[in-house]
This record gives C-alpha cells, structure tokens and sequence, in this order.
C-alpha cells in the first residue's frame, strides 16, 4: 500500500493527532475502557457460571440398587436393556464384591468397621448401576421407568440427587447476566461508538485545510485516512491496557477467592483456554474493532478525498 | 500535452463548461482569460481529476483522465503542480516546512527533502525566509511558498488559479515573474486570471472564455473581452 517511510509519518502524525486534542482522545479512551470493563466481567461471570453449572451437572447420576444375591446375568441384561436408551450417555455397573471392597477399603483405618465386617458371612452391599443422562430433564423419566412393574422383582431402590434445582436456578441466573449483559454491552458499544466517530470527526474537522493541501499535493487516500485509523488504533491500545492492568489484580486475586467460596471443587484455572493472555487478546480486537469501524464511519462520511 | 475535446461540464443543470476544445503544447504558457464564474476554475480543476467530465474528453499526453482511477488520481496530481488565490499554506509551519510537507506526503526520503526544498526556496527567491511562518510573510512571499510547493514535485505543468488575485501590484508583478521563469525553465504554465494588466505584460497565448465557452485564442494576445 505505501512504502515504510510513509507508514512511519502516517503513525507519527496520528500520534500527533492523538497528543493534540489530549481531552477528546482520553474521552474516547476512557468510554472504550469502560465498554471493555463492562464486556470483561460480563464475560468472566458468564464463563464461570457456565462453568459451575457444568461440574455440577456431571454429578448428578441416577443409582439404581439390586435386591441383595440378584443373579450377575440378569443385572447384565438389565444394563443391556438400559443402555439401548438413546438418551442415556453411560451406564456404570458397580457388582456387590466391588462394592464391598471399596467400602472395606474406604474403612481401613476404622477398627471397629473392619471388624465388624469380618464378622459378616455374607456381603451385604447390594450391586448398583450409575447412570447418567446427556439432559438433565431426562432423568426423572428415566428414574420411573426403573421403578415400573418391569423391574420390580430385580430392583430393590432406583435413587437420584435431584441437584436439578440448584442446576436450575443457576441455569436462571447465566440466562439473566447473559440478557442483562447483553444490552449493558450493547448499550455501551453503542456510545463508544458514537463517542469514537465523534472524536475522529473532529479531528477531521481540524485537520480539514491539512487534509485538503495532502490532496492536492498527491497524497495517495491512505496516506490521508492513515492518520486517523493510527489514532483510533490508540485508543483501543490504551483502553485494552487500562482494563488490562484493572483485570490483574480481578483475575489473580479476587476471583479464585469467589471461586473458592462458591464452589470449591470448580478449578477453572486448570482449563487452559481460562489464560489471562486470551483476555487481553479478546478485549484488544473488540475495541479495535469498535475504533476501526467506527473511524471508517467518520472517514466516509467526512473525509473527502 | 493537453488536449480538451468538446469538453462539456455541468452543475445542476447549468453548463459550466460547453463544448471546450482546447490544445495545449508541452513548454506553452497559456493565460486562461474571462470574467468571474466564466468556468476558467472549473477547467482547472478538471485537469487535476477534482471534478469529473460529463462529455467530451481531457487527454494529458494521450492519457484520457476521466479513465484514470480513482486511487491513481494522486499520481497525476503529482506530476500537476496547482496554485490558488487563497494560496492554503498551513499557518503553523515555516516556508520550508510547508514545501517539505509536500515531499513527505509523496513518500520522499528525508535526506532528498533535506537537499531538494532549499534548491525549490532559492528558485523561487525565498531561501532567506525559510525559517519564517506564513504570517511573516508579505502575500506576495506567501504566494512564491506556494509555488515552491507546487514545484516541489517537479510537475511538467503548472496551474494557477487567480494567484494574484489578493496582490497588490507590485507583488502580484513578482510572482508573475515567477511563473514566466518557471515557464522558461521548461514546465508549462496555465494561469487562470481576470487581471489585465498582468495579462498583457505577458505577450503569450491568451485563451478567453465567456459562459463555459471559449470565444477567443491569440497568439501573443492581450486581455479582451
């Protein structure tokens, strides 16, 4: 498009540009920090909730007890059965010598159960299943299918943690941060832009005999449109680096704090895409987009080349 | 060099420009006589692709300029130096940064600036005044600046529109001297111009225009109306 000497003037007079009108740039700075911060805790809740809701979501399983010394054939057939069912992701098979096992070895340091238990001639755990459903809703219904008359003679007690309740309300609650964010989002988009395109207009409108004397010297469009895309381009630097530098200490410090206190098994840190870099890195082309666009806007309108 | 061929050019409907042909040599100074908004500016603005043609053709060395592409309009404009009568220097930069700036937008290298823009100040008179700002200096002074600009680039053609229009006598004298020096030194010069006295000082081809159409051409002509 231009050479590098040229590339380095378009940056320094949108440098210059930038420094001159000091007041409206840091305007247009700070209403596009602010749209980030906005965008940036929408964000990490979103992802957090989403989150939590998923962990918690892989705990819930339905249990299904066998009566006690229920032939290992049939508990087979049944799982067979069971597992045919397209909307059930996995079917666990727990056998009563397995169970008792791990119950002996849950309990070694405990004397008194380990006696206890030596004392019995016969196991009394019974075998169970684990199942788990790809929905949610769908547990329930599977739940009654195990207690019907089919199975009464095999199955002694089909139980479920109906964590469905708490996966329910939070399920309410990223609906509400995701609707509510939204519009907060677009409410903000919608001024930084306007702010931006104000911004750039004005510098147009100040650079206006500037402009009108590169044009007739030949200055090539982008020589001229240079300068003011150099200058939205700082603005999504600057306003990417102060939320950068608020979201330090957030990302760091706070939020395994809450995360701690809300549910402590989550470790979302473990997941590799939860990086502060990616952060950054999104906040950055959110507002270059934001700036860009909005200057192009400017340009077209104002700029008369 | 230029050729206008039943050039027609209108502005809501009312022709500025009917039916121009018009031959320019390489080396000629033309003066491009008529009264105000007799379309002697719309001409020279369609010679630097400012506005377009709506008939006829414009051909700069056998290129037609209503073919030329937009974002290829800056690479004619290079090789067309243009002054006005309101000459649009920037206030806030020295004689020599106003030349300078117009070899920085073209992308010329800072030691060729450095070299070439107190060569264009001497040419054009001004070298002692290059530290100085426009409103240190006198119209006349001003008016060389904006010479030397359009110089800068070293155009095979010069217009100027009206330069002298805001000059007393005695500077407009001087950049008319200017213009026919810089004539003499091989670039072709078009002067827009409705001061006849200047005109006929000049004993070259006056081309004289009423209403958009050209009434007159003289070789070695005076100012008539």
């Amino acid at each position: 498009m231009f050479e590098s000497i040229s590339f380095f003037r378009i940056m320094k007079i949108g440098f210059v540009n930038f420094w001159r009108n000091f007041w409206l740039s840091l305007a247009a700075t700070i209403v596009m920090t602010v749209t980030l911060v906005i965008f940036s805790t929408l964000l990490l809740v979103f992802v957090l909730t989403n989150y939590s809701i998923h962990t918690i979501q892989n705990t819930v399983d339905v249990s299904v007890y066998f009566k006690i010394g229920l032939a290992e054939d049939q508990i087979v057939k049944i799982k067979d059965d069971i597992s045919q069912d397209p909307r059930i992701k996995e079917v666990d098979y727990v056998s009563a010598a397995q169970a008792f096992d791990s119950f002996k070895a849950a309990h070694q340091g405990d004397p008194l159960i380990t006696e206890s238990l030596n004392e019995l001639t016969e196991n009394p755990l019974p075998a169970t299943l684990h199942i788990k459903t790809y929905n949610l809703g769908d547990y329930p219904a599977i739940a009654q299918n195990l207690e019907s008359d089919q199975y009464k003679n095999s199955i002694d007690k089909v139980n479920f943690e109906d964590n469905r309740l708490v996966i329910d309300r939070l399920n309410k609650i990223l609906k509400f941060i995701v609707t509510f964010g939204l519009v907060l989002v677009a409410v903000f988009v919608f001024i930084a832009i306007l702010v931006i395109f104000n911004t750039i207009t004005l510098t147009i409108y100040n650079r206006k005999e500037e402009v009108e004397i590169m044009r007739l010297v030949g200055a090539t469009n982008w020589y001229i449109r240079g300068p003011f895309l150099t200058e939205s381009v700082l603005y999504s630097i600057f306003s990417t680096i102060i939320t950068g530098l608020l979201f330090i200490p957030v990302f760091y410090k706070v939020l395994p704090k809450v995360i701690a206190y809300v549910n402590p098994q989550v470790n979302i840190y473990a997941n590799s895409l939860f990086h502060f870099g990616y952060l950054v890195l999104i906040l950055f082309v959110l507002a270059l987009l934001l700036s860009v666009v909005s200057t192009m806007f400017a340009i077209r309108k104002y700029l008369k080349i | 060099m230029i050729k206008f061929e039943n050039v027609i050019k209108t502005y809501n409907n009312s022709r500025a420009l009917d039916g121009i042909n018009l031959q320019i040599h390489h080396g000629e100074f033309i003066s491009l006589v008529g009264l105000s908004g007799a379309g002697k500016s719309t001409l020279l603005k369609l010679i630097i692709g400012e506005e377009q043609i709506d008939g006829g053709k414009i051909l700069i060395d056998d290129i037609d300029i209503s073919q030329v592409k937009k974002s290829d309009l800056p690479y004619l404009r290079r090789k067309i130096g243009m002054v006005f009568q309101d000459i649009k220097l920037l206030p806030k930069r020295t004689a020599f940064e106003n030349v300078a700036f117009a070899m920085e937008v073209c992308g010329h290298h800072s030691e060729k600036i450095q070299s070439e823009v107190p060569k264009i100040l001497d040419l054009v008179g001004l070298l002692h005044k290059r530290d100085s700002f426009p409103e240190e200096m006198s119209g006349g002074e001003k008016q060389r600046v904006a010479i030397a600009r359009a110089l800068s680039h070293r155009p095979v053609l010069l217009l100027a529109d009206e330069p002298t229009g805001n000059l007393d006598e005695v500077n407009a004298g001087e950049v008319l001297d200017l213009l026919l020096k810089i004539n003499q030194l091989g670039t072709t010069v078009i002067l827009a111009t409705h001061a006849s006295d200047l005109v006929n000082k000049i004993k070259k081809r006056v081309v004289t225009i009423e209403e958009g159409k050209i009434t007159m051409q003289q070789e070695k002509g005076r100012y008539q109306l």
